[in-house]
């Protein structure tokens, strides 16, 4: 471990030279059929901060579930100190020196922060054999001072800030001796001053030589604190640069930038009369005044970065969540909507993203999901008819549904066929107003370009489409309008024509006008 | 239309093979292992195959077969329900006190009916909008009647129950006892609801997914409110089957009834977490239970051994369950 007090060109030039911590060659990795990254490299100096960047599903997180142990790769390798290692486990990880703090902080809330840091690693003992609690706590104190805090070691960790716990989690990363730290958007529920805290602990470590591997959508911390930057796109390498040699405009390009290819189907049509008005709708930590409209025959795109609170507004107007303030307007009438089936009765469907947790009963067969919400409409006397197989057939067909018999477990399709029995479960409730979150996320290319010509069809009848998608290649395509949502806030609104990926991404980060976030919404965990 | 309760099965190939398409269902290895017991009782004892033990078999179990077609339903749609015990009793005290005051059979299977369709809501509003955990909500009202039992009867039993009204438990038509006859009447009708009733469908949803469910706007607060009323009124109906079999009623009536009852669906097929299951299974697993109790007689194995066997009984069937999922290669 090279340490140097002095943190100016000197260091500069010590890290430049010194060996990598860990380094990945050529790491290809698949998830059945699905490449979550192909061919990449990244590797890890000793007192560096290498910013790892790149748009939801670009491979990011694999990239560093790998380097953790979490995943092997299908192809290339793992070097730790210059030697191929293999991890089977986060404890290999862990041995090697290798730390990561996720994005869900892995602590135990209901654990003292003393308990949270010895959790799996070896506790002091008292001459009797029993645990050596005053000198757990010791150095538990001692631990924290030297990331500069002080906290009581005795309280329970749930009942620290949000920055607290992140401080824990980084000191118990640092008990087991780490060379290297991972850590997966570390900012995401922090405050501006928790955020400056958070980089002084950074500096503190990198200056003691150790490696940090940072993880974030806002582009502004990553010129703040990276040495260099390394850019991940579509599961691709696309550059490593030292920071001083990018700047945010052209680092969004290189995030987004690709050539828009024919995956999509947009076909001109007008929009008609307001469908959905939504003004000045708010709930407190989750959004505030949110203003939207959604005409007949319209597509709405609602962009923005994971955790934005764009699910949680759709899901207000469904009926899932209450607001607490604010109107919801359908065909211009002021509605109360308390549930899901309230909502469906204005003709409003919510198609969730989490398609296995939320938008499919796993053990039923295509059939009974296609149906599941009709069949209060197509019972008689509360049963069942017979012609229940025809009307879901007649849906299956509509939406290409391949892979399976009808009467298959639904378990049985592919993503893409699961996504489409989902829709298919929305549109036999024949809504006038589809909220369609991530429609098209983690499925092939195939079927996505099959569910981008229905949602073109759909618009094309006369429905009102709210499109909640972080792609942007996805929103700015199919969109007729795009509302760019950040931390609970409406922050931009472009037209078709006006749209495009670097205005979208500004008002999504936030990286020319300076972050302010205030105690904003709580971040989903990202899925890639 | 039995894709609605087949799990998941493996990728590879279709379910061409009958064995195959049998082997999915929930009950079958409750199934197996009640054809395997049938035929070890009949080979080493010679009374067990005659029709009169096998019809006292059902007879003994019918109590206990008809509350556990309809917790079943409550363990489907993902709740449980062990307040049957206590709710036994009460609905048996309530027909015993009409019984001894009108006589007849309707009124007293009202009045059990009634009784135990009201404990049964109570059960399902404090779980449904109270939002209290099922098994804490039914514990207490395990308690909570078995109290009452003691306060509405101050501790006396309640005898001289008419012979018109314990025609239920006792009577019988070309040599079978009604409680056989009213055990499969409930049988058929519930396979009927739970296949092609929209309810029916719903509590597989819930079970399965109640996250889901809620998204595709199924009611489900009323789908499990009603599962626990539908609960009571089979107790009430059990109840008076008890009445003519026992003839009295005691305080202690019912007491551990519950378990026997979440056994019998258990060990039968239905998953404990809900959404995978079959009125069958029910039937099965406390039918299996009779043969069990019955075979450990007939063999003369001592008395004190019966709840070593039906523990064991029921962590073997949940083992079985395990093992065969793997081996179909379910993941979920």
């Amino acid at each position: 471990m090279s340490i140097s007090d002095d943190p100016g060109a000197e260091r500069a030039a010590t890290v430049a030279e010194a060996p990598s911590i860990f380094r990945l060659r050529n790491v290809t990795k698949h998830f059945g059929g699905v490449t979550a990254v192909e061919d990449v490299d990244f590797d890890l100096r000793p007192g560096e901060v290498h910013a790892l960047v790149g748009e939801n599903g670009a491979g990011k997180s694999t990239l560093m579930k790998i380097v953790h142990g979490l995943y092997t790769p299908d192809e290339g390798t793992l070097e730790v100190g210059g030697e191929a290692v293999e991890f089977s486990s986060p404890r290999d990880a862990e041995a090697a020196g290798i730390a990561m703090i996720p994005q869900e902080l892995d602590l135990f809330p209901e654990l003292s922060v003393t308990e949270n840091l010895f959790v799996g690693r070896h506790r002091p003992r008292t001459r009797w054999g029993t645990l050596d609690r005053a000198a757990m706590r010791a150095e538990a104190r001692e631990r924290l001072r030297s990331l500069g805090v002080d906290l009581d070691v005795t309280i329970n960790v749930k009942g620290l800030s949000a920055a607290n716990q992140q401080i824990v989690a980084i000191a118990r990363a640092l008990v087991g001796e780490a060379r290297a730290v991972v850590m997966d958007e570390p900012t995401a529920s922090l405050t501006e001053r928790e955020v400056q805290q958070l980089f002084r602990i950074i500096s503190d470590l990198t200056s003691g030589g150790v490696g940090v591997a940072y993880i974030s959508h806002r582009l502004e911390e990553i010129f703040t604190i990276s040495d260099r930057i390394t850019v991940l796109r579509d599961g691709h390498h696309i550059t490593t640069a030292p920071a001083s040699e990018l700047d945010a405009e052209e680092l969004v390009r290189l995030m987004v930038g690709r050539p828009l290819n024919e995956l999509f189907t947009r076909s001109p049509h007008s929009a008609g009369e307001v469908a959905l008005e939504v003004h000045g709708l708010s709930r407190a930590g989750e959004f505030e005044d949110v203003d939207l409209v959604v005409r007949r025959g319209e597509i709405v795109g609602l962009s923005g970065l994971v955790g934005a609170g764009r699910t949680e507004v759709a899901q207000c107007i469904f009926g899932i969540r209450s607001p607490e303030s604010g109107e919801i307007r359908i065909d211009a009438e002021d509605v109360q909507i308390h549930s899901p089936q309230a909502a469906m009765k204005r003709g409003i469907f919510y198609v969730p993203e989490e398609r296995r947790s939320q938008g499919l009963i796993l053990p039923f067969s295509i059939k009974n999901n296609i149906t599941l919400s009709i069949l209060d409409r197509i019972s008689r006397f509360g049963f069942v008819p017979r012609t229940e197989r025809q009307t879901a057939d007649r849906f299956a067909k509509e939406l290409s549904i391949r892979g399976a018999k009808i009467s298959d477990p639904v378990s049985r399709l592919s993503g893409g066929n699961q996504q489409k029995v989902v829709l298919a479960k929305s549109l036999a409730r024949e809504p006038s107003i589809l909220l369609l979150d991530e429609p098209t996320r983690g499925i092939d290319v195939g079927a996505k370009s099959e569910i981008y010509r229905l949602i073109d069809t759909l618009a094309k009848e006369g429905k009102a489409i709210l499109l909640i998608s972080s792609e942007l290649e996805e929103v700015l395509s199919m969109s007729d309008r795009i509302v760019v949502m950040r931390e609970g806030r409406i922050t931009g609104e472009f037209g078709r024509s006006e749209a495009n990926q670097e205005k979208v991404m500004t008002a999504a980060t936030g990286s020319e006008n300076r972050a302010s976030p205030n105690g904003s919404g709580k971040e989903v965990p990202e899925d890639e | 239309m039995s894709e609605v309760q087949a799990p998941t099965t493996s990728e590879r190939g279709t379910d061409s093979t009958v064995l195959r398409r049998w082997m999915v269902r929930p009950e079958a290895p409750a199934l197996v292992f009640l054809a395997v017991l049938v035929v070890a009782f009949s080979l080493s004892s010679n009374e067990f195959l005659s029709g009169s033990n096998l019809e006292s078999i059902i007879v003994s179990v019918a109590v206990l077969g008809t509350i556990a077609l309809a917790v079943n339903q409550v363990v489907l749609c993902g709740e449980i329900d062990i307040s049957t015990g206590s709710m036994m009793g009460l609905c048996a005290v309530a027909a015993g006190a009409v019984a001894t005051n009108t006589g007849g059979l309707i009124l007293p299977l009202l009045a059990g009916v009634a009784v135990g369709a009201l404990a049964g809501a109570v059960n399902g509003v404090l779980v449904t909008l109270g939002r209290i955990p099922s098994i804490i909500v039914t514990l207490g009202m395990l308690y909570a009647l078995r109290g009452v039992i003691l306060l509405v009867t101050g501790g006396t039993w309640i005898t001289g129950i008419p012979d018109e009204t314990r025609v239920l438990g006792t009577g019988s038509v070309v040599g079978i006892h009604y409680p056989v006859f009213v055990l499969l009447i409930l049988f058929v009708v519930m396979e009927f609801v739970s296949r092609h009733s929209t309810w029916g469908r719903n509590v597989f949803a819930v079970g399965g997914n109640r996250r889901a469910s809620r998204l595709a706007g199924l009611p489900i607060e009323r789908v499990r409110f009603l599962a626990f009323v539908l609960v009571g009124v089979f107790v009430g109906i059990a109840s008076v089957i008890y009445l003519g079999r026992a003839g009295s009623v005691q305080t202690n009536t019912g007491a551990g009834l519950e378990l026997q009852v979440v056994a019998a669906v258990v060990i039968g097929g239905t998953s404990i977490s809900g959404g995978r299951g079959s009125t069958l299974a029910a039937l099965t697993g406390a039918v299996l239970i009779g043969v069990i109790l019955n075979g450990l007689i007939l063999l003369g194995v001592p008395s004190i051994w019966q709840d070593a066997v039906l523990g064991s009984l029921i962590l073997l069937a949940v083992a079985t369950d395990v093992l065969r999922r793997r081996l179909l290669g379910d993941k979920s």
